[in-house]
């Protein structure tokens, strides 16, 4: 609160460079349990403060997790090896996707998100006035940022899922992940395909995402990796593909994300089966704890901070501050749908592996996620229940 | 020619880069030429003679090129050049503001890129359905057609489809007007005169019947006239056998709509019986009294045969235009349609009689198996096409059109009749070599200017090309 007066009696040019980096630090102080922030604290300093993702060079991130092999060959998990079964029959090729469809992505009769997406008003009320087209353009900017962070996240999903498949020490786990790598490979091919041939635009990795990302790379625990990819990046992935499946009116993108999002089902499905009994009879109580915190921060993170900041950066940072931008986002009506089928999908499957104990369930009701508790798990969910629940909607 | 060989810098090239950034600069080129100096005599202490000959020898790497980063241990170096990136990347946003750039920096595809692949035929035709055929002479059918869900096809008069047809395993295209006036509710139809050794034409008037498809594109075409009732015009149309095709539909869409209009047609026929829509013609005559004139001239007419004879060459042409008593007052316009001889005998005799080109619409057709130069590159060539402010690269098989190639890569072109006849895929050459089957639609400005088609057009060598307009 301090930090916040003292911001807002700073000139404005001074506010801007410091922003982020409070912003960085109130993040980490808001983390409780002290394993967890020892944890994710290096990820975010590389992440939120160094900015790792965007210095314009590769990043490269040690692994230290071990690769399990089993020179037996055991059937270990008869549901894993019924989804490498559903898997192999579902494979698709990017490359039949209707591209030859034309993608304006500033026409308004089809546009990638809806126009009520973002809060103009609000924006007004800040002193922004947008015409038409520039409402049009930037409309245009969040659906290609969007877009450029599932590729991002979907970068990092390949690799996940690579050391995912070395670490786990189910078989089937192992004969499942293999097709997950190519799920996960065929995604980065075809959103880059769209971003780059359709909409001519990519923009950074959020600090945020990447923060996420570097965290399960980096741990060397396996269950912490599938927790993080299989159950919260890929969750946030379903429930952003979802709602932007349901809401964008381009023909060509509706049908990529259709066949993403039963991809992902599947993805998310897997998490939940190898965890539900790990977390419930492997670790004792402190390392149940650690996870279940572990999970509720990367939860935050993802609904507090995912701001299309990047787009801030190229519209308005010398006109609004951050926190007007991250103010005006986090209530506009696209974000806010954004975020309820993201938790709507996130909040069972936490349930269904065991990481929403009673002592940690006031905490996801203080910041109203409660109410998805009851939501079906991924593990009763396929690709095309999800489908059809999303076109009912 | 190893024109670009470098020698790797080594220790001695890392720490004089080293001492040149910490010295000032006026030190830096003796450091530069001890460093070379130094080399030489070490290599020459290890017994090593510089090559004898010039191409050969590596030219060393420039000293401001040289990372003094060399000389640590490179799992230390890497640590280092990130550590300096990382204070870059602070220093810049906390000391001057710099927001790293929110936009990833992505190379525009160059000219010679490949972005696209042809993978697939291209859809370019759709099916449309053949609902009735008339017999209209012993050498013509009618053929009447909907879209597939039934729906009427809708066009604009004197405008032609494009027909594929499947003969003996070759798919052949032709184009063949529709015939009918352009009003609400009048059946849709094209009318296919039997020509010798005409393979479709045969094989239509053989075989089709009511309940077939056909495969078409378009319609297309600027053939055209734009009806308005208040108009009270005169317009002299030429037509030499199946030419009537596209007139038939121009006169009778016109004479309803512009009441005030008149029409004097010419139609030039082998006998009385090849007259195609002769007994549509003879009502249309009594119904529209002396706003439709009807000129039949025959080569071998009937015996007391009062009207013109002969072919329509251009003293025929001339003498029925003054029989007619039709004098040139420069509001008349004219629409002819009919074989090559009797186009370019129109055309003379028009031309002699001062008629302003602008005036004339001509609609030609020809096979495009008796069209020429278009065979293109016996190798994949590259085209590189703009559109929208983006490039595609594209990948043109031998024997493929730019057009074709372009659409099976996923690009959005425009086109139309897909055969030479209607410019809607007209696009500007802006370099390498395009050659366009001939003749075609395009006007000799059009060619001189640049212009293309791409339905026709193959090309030679790796081009560039851009749609307009887009």
């Amino acid at each position: 609160m301090l930090t916040n007066k003292v911001l807002e009696n700073l000139p404005f040019s001074i506010r801007r460079r410091l922003e982020p980096y409070i912003e960085a630090v109130q993040v980490m102080t808001e983390t409780s349990n002290p394993k967890v922030l020892r944890a994710m604290a290096p990820s975010g300093i590389r992440g939120l403060i160094l900015q790792r993702g965007k210095q314009g060079v590769p990043t490269k991130m040690p692994s230290h997790h071990e690769t399990h092999f089993d020179w037996t060959y055991p059937n270990d998990q008869p549901e894993m090896r019924e989804l490498y079964t559903r898997a192999k029959e579902q494979q698709w090729n990017g490359e039949d996707l209707p591209w030859d469809i034309d993608v304006d992505p500033e026409n308004p009769e089809v546009p990638i998100i809806p126009p009520e997406f973002m809060s103009y008003d609000e924006l007004r009320g800040m002193g922004i006035k947008l015409t038409e087209l520039e409402q049009h353009r930037l409309n245009a900017s969040v659906g290609a940022w969007m877009l450029s962070q599932f590729l991002h996240g979907e970068q990092g999903a390949l690799f996940a899922a690579a050391q995912v498949t070395e670490a786990v020490q189910f078989f089937d786990g192992k004969l499942y992940g293999s097709t997950q790598v190519v799920d996960e490979g065929r995604h980065v091919e075809v959103f880059h395909r769209y971003l780059d041939t359709k909409l001519n635009k990519l923009y950074q990795i959020n600090d945020n995402l990447f923060v996420i990302i570097d965290a399960l790379i980096q741990d060397s625990r396996w269950d912490l990796k599938f927790l993080g990819m299989q159950i919260m990046v890929e969750g946030l992935a379903l429930g952003a593909f979802g709602t932007l499946y349901q809401m964008t009116k381009e023909p060509l993108l509706k049908e990529l994300l259709k066949k993403v999002i039963q991809d992902e089902a599947r993805h998310v499905h897997y998490g939940v089966i190898a965890l539900r009994d790990h977390f419930q009879n492997e670790l004792s109580e402190s390392e149940q704890r650690e996870r279940e915190d572990w999970a509720f921060e990367v939860a935050l993170l993802m609904r507090n901070r995912f701001l299309s900041y990047e787009v801030y950066e190229e519209w308005f940072e010398h006109k609004i501050t951050r926190k007007q931008w991250a103010h005006m986002v986090s209530h506009s009506p696209g974000f806010e749908i954004f975020r309820q089928v993201m938790f709507q999908r996130l909040v069972p499957n936490l349930r269904e592996i065991g990481l929403l104990s009673d002592r940690i369930k006031p905490h996801y009701e203080r910041v109203g996620l409660m109410q998805y508790f009851d939501g079906r798990s991924a593990d009763h969910l396929s690709g095309d229940e999800l489908i059809a629940e999303l076109d009912a909607a | 020619m190893e024109g670009d060989r470098r020698r790797p810098p080594g220790k001695l090239d890392a720490a004089a880069s080293l001492a040149a950034r910490a010295l000032p600069s006026f030190c830096t080129p003796f450091l530069d030429q001890a460093r070379l100096d130094a080399r030489m005599l070490l290599d020459r202490a290890g017994g090593k003679t510089p090559a004898p000959v010039i191409e050969r020898l590596p030219s060393p790497t420039p000293l401001d090129e040289v990372d003094p980063l060399v000389l640590l241990p490179r799992r230390l170096a890497d640590k280092v050049r990130t550590a300096h990136r990382d204070i870059a990347m602070l220093g810049g946003r906390l000391i001057f503001g710099k927001t790293p750039a929110p936009l990833i920096e992505r190379p525009r595809p160059a000219p010679g890129a490949v972005v696209s692949l042809a993978r697939k035929a291209p859809q370019m035709a759709r099916t449309v359905k053949v609902v009735d055929v008339v017999r209209e002479t012993a050498d013509a059918v009618s053929i009447y057609l909907t879209e597939e869900d039934g729906s009427p096809i809708e066009f604009k008069p004197g405008q032609f489809l494009s027909v594929d047809v499947n003969v003996d395993g070759h798919k052949l295209r032709r184009a063949y007007s529709l015939a009918n006036a352009c009003l609400p509710g009048v059946p849709v139809h094209i009318t296919v005169k039997r020509m010798a050794d005409g393979r479709v034409s045969n094989h239509l008037n053989d075989t089709i019947q009511a309940g077939d498809t056909l495969s078409v594109l378009g319609p297309s075409g600027n053939f055209t006239v734009e009806p308005r009732s208040v108009n009270e015009r005169h317009f002299v149309m030429l037509a030499g056998g199946s030419g009537i095709t596209p007139i038939m539909s121009l006169l009778e869409t016109v004479l309803h709509q512009e009441k005030r209009s008149k029409v004097t047609l010419i139609y030039g026929n082998r006998g009385w019986d090849d007259i195609i829509f002769r007994e549509r013609l003879a009502r249309l005559s009594v119904e529209l009294g002396e706003r439709l004139v009807i000129d039949h001239v025959l080569e071998k007419p009937p015996e007391a045969w009062s009207g013109g004879e002969g072919l329509l060459s251009d003293d025929v042409v001339l003498e029925r235009l003054d029989a007619l008593g039709i004098e040139d007052d420069g509001m008349l316009r004219y629409f002819v349609c009919g074989p090559t001889p009797m186009m370019e005998a129109v055309h003379e005799v028009l031309k002699r009689r001062g008629v302003d080109a602008a005036r004339i619409a001509e609609e030609r057709f020809t096979r495009p198996e008796d069209r020429h130069g278009g065979l293109g590159s016996d190798k994949i060539e590259l085209v590189v096409i703009s559109k929208s402010g983006s490039e595609h690269g594209v990948q043109v098989a031998p024997g493929q059109t730019i057009l074709e190639a372009a659409l099976a890569a996923g690009l959005d072109m425009p086109f139309s009749c897909a055969m030479g006849g209607c410019g809607a895929c007209r696009v500007r050459q802006r370099s390498g070599d395009i050659q366009v089957e001939e003749p075609n639609c395009l006007s000799r400005s059009e060619k001189e200017r640049g212009y293309i088609l791409t339905c026709v057009g193959r090309p030679l060598a790796q081009s560039r090309i851009e749609v307009e307009g887009s």
